[in-house]
């Protein structure tokens, strides 16, 4: 009787478990589809700001347009050439200001472990996520507010204070790239920490050091907030431009606004896009 | 590693006269200690502008916060005209609006981060992803532009209408569709937000090892049940990483928002309706700020915001450090 039955009852569960299997493939097929449709749906936007950004900012852009200075409203032949120049001297200023602090506290980071470092890691990491328009805020009342006075130092020291941080970890990462061997090696050979840290240190990290930096650059050109609180006039950096003509509902404002996004956006991809082949060519090299 | 001072000296004993030794000596103790000094220097120096701008914001809205009262943290009222300030109604806007975000960007970005590190082939992967690093390039600005110019006509003319229709859920977006709204600038946010949760948690995802898989599959999972039930929960802490410090971002975000979100500070009966954020209240009250009370106040909506997200990016950046054994700073996982 038992051996009768014994064939039908694994017939039964391999009939329980094909429909098992069957559900569980048509389920996954469902939630693959589902996570590719999510893909998509995430490089949509990209495709879309880069579409309109090019289409209606490639109308009005032209040499006069980057060369020219704006002028006043009804009067054609305006160009944003005081944005690109105002932006070009607040990132600068505040890449003089950033980019050594950064290097040596990232040296600190480097090379000492602790409560004092794990502090200032940890702050670091929090100040990379305080919104901008706080660092603004900051600036105007550190700076604009004793002072009376609106001033592209206060806009730099904004940008410098924001992208500290991120340079400050980026610096530190690169670094750690170095093997401790090597920073031990130099040591031992008696050479000083400083000559450590130049030779060995700074000058292994150096491609890596560029892509963070590049990429800290890259973030600061774009901000807009920090700005609104540290420039007296829109004209004078090109975020701020895009912001106040943009919001403005004649035509020939907005046309500005989408050249000026257009000149931005190139400026931020092109950096985007040298650091990132400087970090392949590097991990090729490394390879 | 951990001591400063001790420099490492030129070995005795190398064949250098008495005089030439005690120069050396003395030149790289010089050379020793300035190099120290520099360093603790530049960590000092970072230390002072952490410190300055907790000091500074607190300092300049402590005006507003003696005239309003701990009241100001809840008040529902901002009505500057009658000396009326209260971040309740903004605490409010910012919070709705984040959380609208989240739920547009959570599953897309979790589902976008599966499929780049467990689905998709590599030629594949590598590219999208790359293109989704991209947007995290693009200026906030030029994605309020986009927001205002592009997309307010759209969602005025054909997406509010055809939500405020839909069955059951209609009833969040009744009202008129003017455009700018809660529910857009929730959008915006979210694409903004969305290389960040994207690119952490696919960084989560990929730091599971191939053996939790390989041991999924060995038991009979299908390739979709090794992913939802061994690779997503030992990701877990990886994963709320990505959406906390998403929220911390979307929470702070100002200029975008201040562009599409219509700018009405009064309690959103609607996702459609018009609202504010602490950010976008800041970025159009300031210039309209009276100097002293005014201008305090809005520093004080500032320093509301910076708790805000301060807290929710310690949580964060807690959960980073808690999620395995291994270590990912924000700014490499983002690279």
């Amino acid at each position: 009787m038992s051996v009768a039955l014994a064939p039908s009852r694994r017939d039964l569960v391999r009939a329980a478990a094909q429909r098992s299997l069957t559900r569980r493939r048509i389920t996954g097929r469902i939630a693959q589809a589902l996570c590719a449709v999510g893909a998509v749906a995430s490089v949509a936007p990209l495709v879309a700001l880069l579409y309109y950004t090019i289409s209606r900012g490639a109308k009005v852009l032209s040499w006069g347009f980057l060369v020219n200075a704006p002028t006043p409203p009804g009067i054609p032949g305006g160009g944003i050439s005081t944005a690109i120049v105002g932006s070009a001297e607040i990132v600068g200023l505040a890449l003089i200001i950033a980019i050594p602090i950064a290097l040596l506290a990232a040296l600190f980071l480097f090379e000492r472990s602790g409560r004092l470092a794990v502090a200032l890691r940890f702050s670091a990491d929090v100040l990379t996520g305080v919104p901008s328009i706080i660092i603004g805020i900051f600036a105007y009342a550190l700076l604009v507010l004793p002072l009376h006075a609106f001033s592209d130092l206060a806009a730099a020291f904004a940008l410098a204070v924001l992208m500290l941080p991120i340079m400050i970890r980026a610096d530190e990462e690169a670094m750690r790239t170095i093997a401790l061997d090597l920073w031990e090696a130099g040591i031992a050979l008696g050479a000083r920490r400083g000559r450590v840290a130049r030779s060995v240190v700074l000058r292994g990290a150096l491609p890596d050091l560029v892509t963070g930096n590049l990429l800290a650059i890259a973030r600061a050109v774009g901000e807009t907030a920090p700005l609104l609180f540290t420039l007296a006039t829109p004209a004078a950096a090109m975020t701020l431009l895009i912001y106040t003509d943009g919001t403005q509902a004649f035509p020939i404002a907005q046309e500005t606004a989408w050249g000026t996004a257009l000149v931005l956006l190139a400026f931020v991809l092109l950096l985007s896009v040298a650091a990132k082949i400087a970090a392949w060519r590097i991990s090729r090299r490394a390879r | 590693m951990s001591s400063d001072s001790t420099g490492v000296l030129p070995r005795e004993g190398v064949a250098v006269s008495g005089v030439r030794a005690a120069l050396l000596r003395k030149r790289t103790r010089f050379g020793e200690h300035a190099y120290t000094a520099f360093r603790w220097g530049g960590a000092g120096l970072f230390a002072a502008v952490v410190v300055a701008l907790l000091l500074s914001i607190a300092g300049s809205s402590s005006q507003a916060i003696t005239h309003s009262g701990v009241g100001f943290l809840w008040s529902g009222t901002w009505n500057p005209a009658a000396g009326e300030y209260g971040a309740g109604i903004l605490v409010v806007g910012t919070l709705l609006t984040t959380a609208v975000a989240m739920v547009i960007v959570v599953p897309i970005g979790l589902g976008t981060a599966a499929f780049l590190s467990e689905l998709a082939p590599g030629w594949l992967a590598g590219p999208l992803s790359t293109l989704i690093g991209l947007l995290a390039a693009v200026p906030s600005i030029v994605v309020g532009l986009w927001g205002l110019i592009v997309l307010t006509p759209i969602f005025a003319n054909q997406v509010e209408p055809f939500l405020a229709s839909m069955p059951l859920l209609g009833w969040l977006f009744r009202g008129e569709a003017y455009g700018p709204s809660i529910l857009l600038a929730s959008v915006v946010l979210a694409v903004m937000t969305l290389p960040t949760m994207v690119a952490l948690s696919r960084t989560a995802l990929a730091a599971v090892p191939v053996a939790d898989r390989e041991a999924a599959l060995a038991l009979g999972a299908t390739r979709w049940q090794a992913v939802r039930k061994a690779v997503i929960p030992a990701a877990r802490s990886g994963i709320q990483a990505a959406i906390t410090l998403a929220v911390g971002r979307a929470l702070g975000e100002s200029i975008a928002v201040a562009m599409v979100i219509g700018n009405r500070p009064a309690l959103p009966t609607s996702l459609t309706a018009p609202g504010a954020t602490l950010g976008s209240a800041i970025v159009n009250q300031f210039a309209e700020a009276s100097p002293g009370l005014g201008t305090s106040s809005v520093i004080a909506l500032g320093a509301v915001l910076l708790l805000l997200t301060v807290a929710v990016n310690a949580g964060g950046q807690a959960l980073l450090r808690s999620g395995g054994g291994h270590r990912v700073g924000t700014a490499g996982a983002l690279r």
